[in-house]
Parts: C-alpha cells; sequence; structure tokens
C-alpha cells in the first residue's frame, strides 16, 4: 500500500504542497520582513514634494515603512548603484526614480530587477513598457514635456509661435537650456531646417541651429536655475521641464509656458530597483514601485506634478486642462517629438559631445 | 626627596613609552610619525594607479561597461576632440590669472597685518580674512549671483544712479572674480608667515641707507617674502586649475573649466575612461607645472633645509 492508497492523490498533492509551503515559510515570510525604511532616490523642490505627497506617504500609511527621499543628483547615483552591484555591496538607495534614458542604461549595464510580475502592471498605458528591452527592467510611470517657457512681459504680442525666437538677437544671453542639451536636440534639428526622419542620422542642421544660438550666447543650467534665473529676471525664454514651470508659477513667477509650431520633445522618467538588495528590502522595493503604479497613487503624484500619468482614464489637473504640454490624446501626442530610448541611449554621448564643442568652443 | 606630582606623571610616562616604544626602535621614530601621512599619499598614488588604468578602457556602448581590451582610445578622443583642448586652454588661463590676482591682492593685505601696530586693525584684518573660511565656496558663489545679477545689488545701485545696467554674471570674468574672492584668503595665509620672518630692522636699515621705500619694497621685502610667494602661487594655481563649482555657478554653462569636464565624463555620460583619461591629463599638466616652477625657483624657495 502506497500513501496515496491511503489518502488519495489529490490530497496527497495538498498535503504535499501545503508541506512545502509550510517548510517554505519562514523563507517566504523573511522575505516579506519589514526593512526600517525604503530609501527612494528623487529630484528635489516640486517634483520631491510630488513623490512625498503623492507615493511616498500614503505608502507609509499603508504599510508602517517609512520612505527617506535621497535627493542625490540622478547622475551622481548611477555610478554609485553599478559599483556597489559591481562589487557585491548592497546599493545605496532601493528604488532609483530616474529618467527613462539612464535607466535604460541601467538597465543594458545589467543592474536592474525585472519587475514584470508587479500585479499594478495590467491595464496600464503602453507607454509604461520600457522600449528595445526585455520584460519590466524598468517601469515608465508619466509622460512629460520640455516645453519653450517664458516670462509673458517679453512677449508682449503673445506666446512665441517658434523655437527660432531663441535666435532673435533682442534676447541676446535671456535664453536658456538645460547644460547638456537633454529635452532640446531633436527640436534643435527641425527649428535648424530639418525633419524628424532626420534623427539621429543627420544632425547637422541641429548643429547650426546651436551654432547661431551660441551668437546670442545662452545660459545652460539644470532645473533649478531655470527657476532662480527667471525669479531673478535673468532669462526670458527657457526650454524646460513642463513640471520646473508650473512650480514657478505656483510660487508666484511670471511665466507662461508654449508648445511652439516645430513641436517640443516628449520623455518619461520611471522607476527601478537595483540588484543586490537583500531579499526582504527587495521585495518592499518592488511593493514601493507597485504601490506607485496603483490608481490613487498616480492620481495624487502626477496630478501635483501636472503630468500625464502611465495609468489611464485620469482627468488632468483643473490648470492644465486642454494646455498642449499636457497630452491626453494622439493629436496631442502629434504635436509632439518622441525620440525612442534605444535611439536615445545609444546618441546621447554623441550629441552632447558635439553640443559641449559648440557651447564651450 | 618628594618629587612634585607632575614630574613623576611625566616619569610614568616615559617609561610607559619606553615599553611601547624601545630605545632600539628610536631611529625609526620619525618614519613612524611620517607613517600616516604616507599611507595617505600611498592611498592617494594607489586611487592613481586605478585612474590609469581606467583611462586605458574603452566604454561599450551596448552595455555601459569599459572593455577588457588596453587602447589609447580615450587619450586620442581629448586630442581629436578641439573642445578638450580649449577648455584646458581656458583653465589653465583662469588658474594663471587667478594666481596674478590674488597674490597681488594678498601681498599688501598679509603686509599690513604683521607690520600694523594697531591691534584693534590686526583683530579686524584676521576676522575678515577668516570669516570666509566659515562659509563654503557654493554659498559664496550663490552671494555673488545675488549681488552681481542683473536685479541684483549692483545693477540696483547702477540704475539708481540712472546708468543702464550690465550683465555681470555668467562671463568668463565673473569666474574670475569669483575664484579671486575664494582664493583671496588662501593666499594672504600663506604669505603671513613669510612675511612675519622678515624682521623689520631689515627694512629700517635699507631705509636708514637711504634707499627710497618702493626699492626697499623691491630689493629687501620681495626677495624675502619669496618661500610665500611661491608657495602662495603654487597652492592658489593648483586650487584654481582644478577647481569646479565657481566656473559651474558662475560661468552659466558656457565659461566650464576642465573639472566640469571630468565630471561630465564620469557622471553625465557615465563614461569613466574618458573621465579618467582626462583626470591623468590634468594630473600631469598641473604636477608639472609646478615641478617647472620648483625647477626654476628651488624648493628651497619655500622654506625648505637644506634644499637647493
Amino acid at each position: 500500500m502506497t500513501i496515496t492508497d491511503f489518502a488519495g492523490r489529490r490530497t496527497f498533492l495538498k498535503l504535499g504542497a501545503a508541506g512545502a509551503g509550510a517548510l517554505a515559510m519562514p523563507g517566504i515570510l523573511r522575505a516579506q520582513d519589514k526593512p526600517s525604511e525604503i530609501i527612494v532616490r528623487a529630484w528635489g523642490g516640486a517634483w520631491g514634494d510630488a513623490l512625498k505627497e503623492g507615493v511616498a506617504d500614503p505608502f507609509t500609511a499603508a504599510t508602517g515603512i517609512p520612505v527617506r527621499l535621497d535627493f542625490t543628483e540622478d547622475n551622481e547615483i548611477k555610478p554609485k548603484i553599478w559599483a556597489a552591484v559591481d562589487q557585491g555591496r548592497i546599493p545605496p538607495i532601493h528604488v532609483n526614480w530616474d529618467t527613462t534614458t539612464n535607466a535604460t542604461i541601467s538597465a543594458l549595464r545589467g543592474v536592474t530587477v525585472d519587475l514584470s510580475d508587479l500585479s499594478n502592471l495590467d491595464g496600464l498605458l503602453p507607454l509604461a513598457k520600457p522600449t528595445g528591452l526585455d520584460g519590466y527592467p524598468l517601469v515608465n510611470t508619466y509622460a512629460y514635456v520640455y516645453v519653450c517657457a517664458y516670462r509673458p512681459e517679453a512677449f508682449p504680442d503673445g506666446a512665441p509661435d517658434s523655437w527660432t525666437v531663441m535666435l532673435d538677437p533682442k534676447f541676446k544671453g535671456r535664453v536658456a537650456l538645460y547644460d547638456d542639451g537633454i529635452g532640446f536636440n531633436p527640436i534643435a534639428v527641425i527649428a535648424g531646417g530639418g525633419t524628424f526622419e532626420d534623427i539621429p542620422g543627420n544632425m547637422e542642421p541641429g548643429y547650426e541651429f546651436y551654432r547661431k544660438l551660441k551668437e546670442n550666447a545662452p545660459l545652460l543650467g539644470e532645473d533649478a536655475d531655470f527657476t532662480t534665473w527667471f525669479q531673478n529676471g535673468e532669462i526670458d525664454l527657457a526650454c524646460t521641464i513642463s513640471v520646473n514651470a508650473r512650480a514657478a508659477r505656483q510660487s508666484g513667477i511670471d511665466v507662461e509656458w508654449t508648445v511652439p509650431k516645430e513641436g517640443c520633445k516628449v520623455d518619461t522618467d520611471g522607476l527601478w530597483v537595483p540588484r543586490g538588495l537583500p531579499a526582504n528590502e527587495e521585495h518592499w522595493a518592488r511593493e514601493f514601485v507597485n504601490f506607485a503604479l496603483s490608481r490613487e497613487a498616480q492620481e495624487k503624484w502626477c496630478s501635483l506634478l501636472g503630468l500625464p500619468p502611465v495609468y489611464p482614464g485620469i482627468a488632468p489637473p483643473a490648470d492644465l486642462v486642454g494646455d498642449p504640454s499636457y497630452p491626453t490624446k494622439p493629436e496631442d501626442f502629434a504635436r509632439l517629438v518622441s525620440v525612442p530610448s534605444p535611439v536615445l541611449v545609444e546618441n546621447q554621448p554623441i550629441w552632447f559631445a558635439k553640443f559641449n564643442e559648440i557651447f564651450q568652443g | 626627596m618628594k618629587y612634585p606630582l607632575s614630574w613623576r606623571l611625566l616619569d610614568g610616562l616615559e617609561a610607559a613609552a619606553a615599553v611601547l616604544w624601545p630605545a632600539r626602535l628610536r631611529r625609526l621614530t620619525a618614519w613612524g610619525l611620517l607613517a600616516p601621512a604616507l599611507v595617505l599619499v600611498g592611498v592617494l598614488v594607489i586611487g592613481l594607479g586605478y585612474m590609469l588604468e581606467y583611462s586605458l578602457h574603452e566604454l561599450d556602448l551596448a552595455t555601459y561597461r569599459l572593455t577588457e581590451a588596453y587602447s589609447l582610445t580615450n587619450y586620442q578622443t581629448i586630442l581629436d576632440r578641439p573642445v578638450y583642448a580649449r577648455v584646458l586652454g581656458r583653465t589653465l588661463l583662469g588658474a594663471v590669472l587667478v594666481t596674478a590676482i590674488a597674490v597681488a591682492l594678498a601681498f599688501p593685505y598679509a603686509y599690513a597685518l604683521v607690520r600694523t601696530r594697531s591691534a584693534a586693525l590686526r583683530k579686524a584684518l584676521l576676522v575678515a580674512l577668516f570669516l570666509p573660511f566659515f562659509i563654503g565656496q557654493v554659498v559664496r558663489a550663490y552671494g555673488w549671483l545675488i549681488v552681481l545679477g542683473r536685479e541684483g545689488l549692483v545693477n540696483s545701485a547702477l540704475a539708481g544712479m540712472g546708468l543702464p545696467t550690465v550683465d555681470l554674471l555668467f562671463t568668463y570674468p565673473a569666474v574670475i572674480f569669483g575664484l579671486v574672492q575664494y582664493m583671496l584668503p588662501f593666499a594672504i595665509l600663506l604669505l603671513v608667515p613669510a612675511l612675519a620672518a622678515i624682521p623689520e630692522d631689515m627694512e629700517l636699515a635699507s631705509e636708514s641707507l637711504g634707499a627710497r621705500w618702493i626699492s626697499t619694497f623691491r630689493h629687501v621685502v620681495i626677495p624675502m617674502a619669496k618661500p610665500g610667494l611661491i608657495g602662495a602661487s603654487v597652492v592658489v594655481f593648483t586650487l584654481t586649475l582644478t577647481d569646479f563649482a565657481m566656473p559651474e555657478i558662475l560661468g552659466g554653462g558656457t565659461s566650464d573649466f576642465i573639472a566640469s569636464a571630468i565630471y561630465d565624463s564620469f557622471f553625465q555620460i557615465s563614461n569613466p575612461g574618458l573621465g579618467a583619461a582626462l583626470s591623468m591629463v590634468l594630473v600631469t599638466l598641473g604636477s608639472l607645472i609646478v615641478a617647472g616652477v620648483f625647477l626654476v625657483a628651488g624648493t628651497g624657495t619655500l622654506g625648505v633645509r637644506g634644499a637647493k
């Protein structure tokens, strides 16, 4: 007589599964031990405030795990995580809030955890899926637009309708771009007389636009610089992410923004979890990402940022209804310029070198 | 006979020292004292070794890792892209200008600090000298943004006088200005001991022999202050050569120094090989220039005993 004769095959299988589960339980439970905190790298200012209010605080309320935001510059945390993973050390953060381009680079390097099994991925917009990569080594969380932000006082006839206004000698020394050309490289090609199809094969129209722009002595900086420069009346015009322009306006600075006829670059940010975390910390880091993709978190977080989320059917904030920087319909996206991440990853270093050569020369 | 307590304590300490560091090891005392510094320098040399190693590997854009194979590609890239030569030239020119201006401004300050008979003035000069050290470089740079900005103190004063406002920020001169202000205290601190070491009697003797003040200054003070001048110049030059914050903040993104290019390579474009190669070029160039200065001036000018 065998044991299956005694208990029945199905019962035996159930008992076997229960037994195996019981044996594995301590491991599973250990994997779910709550860490003392979850560290999330974030951008500061309006960005960090939105993440805290929209995701971190509700996550803490739901799980009891405090979330600490680490404001290390995104480009500076990257080599620290890479080194930690390569050397078998525990990475300095649990979740990285990153640009999709940078996150893709980290994924190519093999330092990210696959997030394919997150329950909240179901039903998200296709935008959430990273392109050119297997699975979900990162998950995109919203789209954002590099708008043309301007001081209305400097444009009494209304919003500028073309990026070529940057070349107007009237604005010499009063135009600003990101210091690595990010957000403007494809637009420079179109504003310089090229077409979207020229990217990345023929960037020369863009470089020519930059050469002309250099004569107008533009300022080159980061997010925080743009706010300061607008606040201090140093600039009249900037290519910056709509979040910064909106935050500046919300803090009383007289700034408006528009999408000129050449379009604006649209991009995405995402979240990823580095490899090498202890099992329980990785589990809760993934839970944090999963929570950030829930309707509740997406609605609050993206509404505070003023950006279209990857969760479908969420209405834009009242002040951004119909705003071209908040694309919701296909025709909205048609006015914007989207360069696939693999193209950005492959070409960003080349574009950056050329951008530097022109503006530092 | 009963010895005072302090004597007995010292005897005890001496006995303990004799156990811990026996007489036969005394000839190694100097090396023992030097050991921490040697360890620090050793760590630096090991770090430089790693940098050199990194600089000899090209970045593979498919994996964003340095390739295994050794090559001079990164150095070739530096030579091929004229932007690096221009940024390096701008950095070198900046370092020379800042050194010349800072040392020239520091000299009268240090001289006044050493020679003044007024204790109040000396204290005021000392406070003004040390105060900037309590304020970090970044904070000072942001201070200049407020003072020199379009709606800052200077332009407000100009507008108040009915004069047109001027763009003072985000230019190369603004970077030089910020760096001079930052380096001035270092230069003064290095000049003060050298000037204090010049006996005032020497100047009096020169003047009593009929030399005018300017001759005394030229033929007595300056030559005797040479150790301080060389030391201050070397320190200010090397600090400026590697400075990052002032060009970043006051340069408006178009007056970068080589440190910014190194930062960009490491962090912006994730190419540690190129960043390491640029670092090696900077270290080599800086070392050659400082070695050249010592070769011409002699290390003896720094007051190093026995040196030429």
